[in-house]
């Protein structure tokens, strides 16, 4: 492949981005509106927090269908525990449920001895309707409200709606996701280990880097994640109901993808998961200002991941063996 | 068959290629004649796969013309290719593992063959033409590799071939596989059939080859009729310098024992039991899946092996995975570079430092300028062939990436390393640099488990040799006065035990 090539396929979803942001803003200049982009901020955050953890899955080649799951249930438990425990407790408490939900996953993952993403795609599709069915158990089907709490939880209403400066709580806690995620992946020993796993578990594993430990940090970092994004999504909504992740695992894993990671392991990175959710909140954004019916949105996030994942096979095979 | 030799079936002219940071193919030219079984030997990085692969239309050429059978190719795909005679089976065979032999030959064609039974009594016929007994209904993952070969071939003479390229066949061969290969490479030939024969082994060249084609760092440098080339010429031209002996001189401080392994049972194995001393190289010899590899890698901790005792200089180990493995003291090049070794997408450095990771972490974070430091050194002392030790380990020649493999194990300075087929694929001069390697290891006081398909290899590096056969150990050697012929009965399960 070319060097055109090459600089097309590192850049181009910004340059989607871009493409996308400027269109949108002729056509409609309510894009960029304060209170356009304020709602932009908002958007972003419980999706890329989750998609931050699923990128670690991604490298590590394998992947996580149970966030979804784990939102449902962090949810529910946390706004429920925050009278018993108070809110630090209850913050506290959702972000261990989320971490031993995915440490599950990564123990179901090995003592089963499932080595592909096929195999984790199927067991974590299935925890992902235990953790599920454990939120309507848990609830009893019903939605928790913060007014219906012994008093209003300021901390989570700042989590939710609060700002610092220019920025939303939620950006800020996603910029200080982001950059320990980063430094972690890219500076730290574990960090390369789990790159090296998802590039070739056979290989890694018998120059003595521990996949073991790999697979139990990538799934609970996703845990983690999807915990953190729990709490930020029903803080925003002020509302918890046990089916309130829907579809967060698909959308994370198609702006881990969008974003250019590819699903083959190995390669991947964080920041390119910022520019992937970024262009799939932007679709949306756009789509909605545009008045596209959110049926053929449906069509256009799948053609982007389609798409996505085509140009990633495509580089494949031209710069390497058949 | 009295055009043969005459006539041009294939003619290369002035072809380029480049791949970031690499210069494969520098204007290379060759004709290949009718009939003819062409030789084409090289270093690895010699360009000899690149080329092939421009052949059959994997990659595309920069520059240059190619005439095949009287007609210029320009793009072309692997399956035109086929379509045209052109066909190439690969060193990694390319068959579908899931279906039988028959769906194998005919893939893609089975209406052309008028349904499955059509498709498996023409396969028949053809499997029958090259000699080969294997029934079409069985399924490609229950064959051999030379077997997998025929059905190859097979395949090949499905599309009326009328060149067949084979990169390296006779890697994974036995000495009798081998012999059938060629007996079928001489009756193809009668047919008038071309063929393209690229291997590392110069007895093989001087076999059977008509013509050979010298290649080096992606230039022809000589093509001759085989009776004009010597042995040494050949040699010479190849690694482009001289090289005086194929093995250097066997490694004589042999000590006390370091290592005791003691009862390993499978499915496959059956009361294993060695030992290994100090400044020791020592050779498994057996066929392709007797137990070498299997042996290996329950020592190793690789395989989920149990109940087996280890001990190393007198004092019991635990080793039930690899990282016990590299941490007691032992090394591991494994058999397959590529779905074992190498981590394709990373980089030369990062393949180099991945099973040192612990020497260039502090407090958990990575040196990288420590990191970039063992890159550097082991390219330098092994000798790799590479732009920067950034580029992606995938665009260098096996052998170079074999080097990074070594270099990967001599940051952590095993006692005890264990080679599984090092020199596979690999051309003269760096398998030499490898020899030195284990010899250098040997005698700094380390001890070497050396498995090859290459007999004179294991006997002339090894201090002793064990065969192996069906899962036992069936004898032991002094490689240096035992003729070569008695420890081949041992591995055959002849009988022959000492």
């Amino acid at each position: 492949m070319n060097k055109v090539g090459f600089i097309l396929k590192d850049y181009l979803v910004l340059l989607m981005i871009l493409g996308l942001a400027l269109v949108t803003a002729i056509i409609q200049p309510k894009f960029i509106s304060p209170a356009n982009l304020n709602n932009i901020m908002r958007q972003f955050g419980p999706l890329i927090l989750v998609a931050l953890g699923m990128t670690f899955v991604i490298v590590g080649g394998f992947i996580d269908l149970s966030v979804a799951g784990t939102i449902n249930l962090v949810a529910v438990v946390t706004i429920t525990l925050i009278d018993p425990l108070g809110q630090v407790g209850a913050l506290v408490a959702g972000l261990v449920i989320g971490s031993i939900c995915g440490a599950i996953n990564a123990g179901l993952i090995l003592t089963s001895g499932a080595t592909t993403q096929a195999e984790a795609l199927f067991i974590t599709f299935g925890m992902s309707t235990v953790y599920s069915s454990l939120a309507l158990i848990y609830s009893g089907g019903s939605t928790f409200h913060f007014w219906d709490l012994k008093e209003m939880p300021n901390m989570f209403e700042a989590i939710g709606a609060g700002s610092v400066g220019p920025l939303s709580v939620s950006f800020v806690i996603f910029l200080g996701a982001l950059a320990l995620l980063w430094i972690f992946h890219t500076k730290m020993a574990a960090g390369r280990a789990i790159s090296l796993t998802g590039g070739n578990k056979t290989a890694a594993r018998l120059s003595g880097v521990p996949i073991e430990r790999s697979i139990v940090l990538i799934y609970t970092i996703a845990g983690f994640m999807a915990a953190l994004g729990a709490i930020v999504l029903f803080s925003r909504v002020t509302t918890a109901s046990p089916v309130i992740g829907a579809g967060f695992e698909t959308n994370a894993i198609l702006a881990v993808v969008v974003g250019g990671t590819t699903l083959k392991g190995g390669k991947g990175s964080v920041l390119r998961t910022v520019m992937g959710v970024l262009l799939v909140i932007l679709l949306n954004n756009c789509l909605n200002l545009l008045g596209v019916s959110s049926y053929m949105q449906w069509a256009a996030r799948g053609a982007i991941l389609v798409f996505a994942i085509w140009l990633d096979n495509r580089k494949e095979v031209q710069g390497n063996q058949l | 068959m009295d055009t043969a030799g005459s006539e041009i079936i294939l003619s290369i002219r002035e072809v380029t290629k480049s791949f970031p940071g690499v210069r494969a193919l520098n204007g290379v030219s060759i004709d290949v004649r009718r009939g003819m079984v062409h030789g084409v030997v090289g270093e690895n990085g010699a360009g000899k796969s690149t080329l092939m692969k421009i052949l059959s239309g994997v990659y595309k050429k920069d520059t240059g013309t190619i005439v095949f059978d009287g007609k210029t190719i320009d793009h072309t795909t692997p399956y035109e290719s086929m379509h045209r005679g052109l066909a190439i089976i690969y060193q990694e065979l390319n068959l579908v593992n899931s279906m039988s032999v028959g769906e194998n030959i005919f893939l893609g064609r089975f209406k052309e063959m008028k349904g499955m039974r059509g498709t498996h009594a023409k396969a028949r016929e053809l499997l029958d033409s090259i000699g080969c007994k294997v029934s079409t209904t069985k399924l490609v993952s229950e064959l051999s590799v030379s077997t997998k070969q025929m059905v190859e071939i097979s395949k090949a003479l499905s599309f009326q071939s009328k060149l067949i390229i084979m990169d390296e066949p006779s890697t994974s061969l036995t000495g009798e596989e081998m012999s059938l290969l060629v007996k079928i490479i001489h009756q193809l030939k009668a047919q008038g059939i071309s063929i393209i024969y690229i291997s590392h082994k110069l007895e093989e060249i001087f076999d059977f080859c008509d013509v050979v084609t010298v290649m080096r760092d992606g230039n022809v440098i000589d093509t001759k009729p085989r009776g004009e080339f010597s042995r040494d010429e050949l040699i010479t031209k190849m690694v482009g310098r001289t090289i005086e002996n194929e093995y250097p001189e066997r490694s004589r401080q042999v000590g006390e024992t370091l290592m005791e392994v003691k009862g390993i049972n499978t499915r496959k194995l059956h009361d294993v039991s060695f030992t290994l001393r100090k400044g020791e190289i020592l050779g498994l010899v057996g066929l392709v899946g007797a137990g070498r590899t299997e042996t290996v890698r329950a020592v190793f901790g690789a395989d989920r092996v149990r109940g087996h005792k280890v001990s190393i200089g007198g004092k019991p180990v635990t080793i039930h995975n690899p990282k016990q493995a590299k941490d007691a003291g032992l090394g591991l090049i494994p058999e397959d570079r590529k779905l074992q070794g190498l981590v394709l997408p990373f980089s030369v450095e990062q393949n180099i430092s991945m099973a040192s990771i612990d020497r260039f972490t502090r407090f958990g974070f990575l040196i990288k300028s420590l990191e970039k430091g063992i890159g550097a050194r082991h390219v330098k002392s092994l000798g790799i062939k590479t732009p920067n030790t950034k580029v992606a380990i995938k665009n260098l020649s096996g052998g170079n990436q074999q080097k990074c493999i070594v270099g990967r194990w001599m940051e952590i300075g095993p006692s005890i390393f264990i080679m599984d087929e090092p020199t596979k694929g690999i051309d003269v001069g760096a398998k030499y640099e490898i020899y030195l390697l284990m010899k250098q290891i040997a005698e700094k006081g380390g001890a070497v488990i050396l498995i090859s398909s290459e007999l004179p290899e294991v006997l002339n590096m090894s201090n002793r040799v064990l065969t192996i056969y069906d899962g036992r150990i069936t004898g032991e050697f002094d490689p240096e006065h035992i003729p070569a012929d008695v420890i081949m009965r041992a591995a055959l399960g002849l009988g022959g035990a000492s």
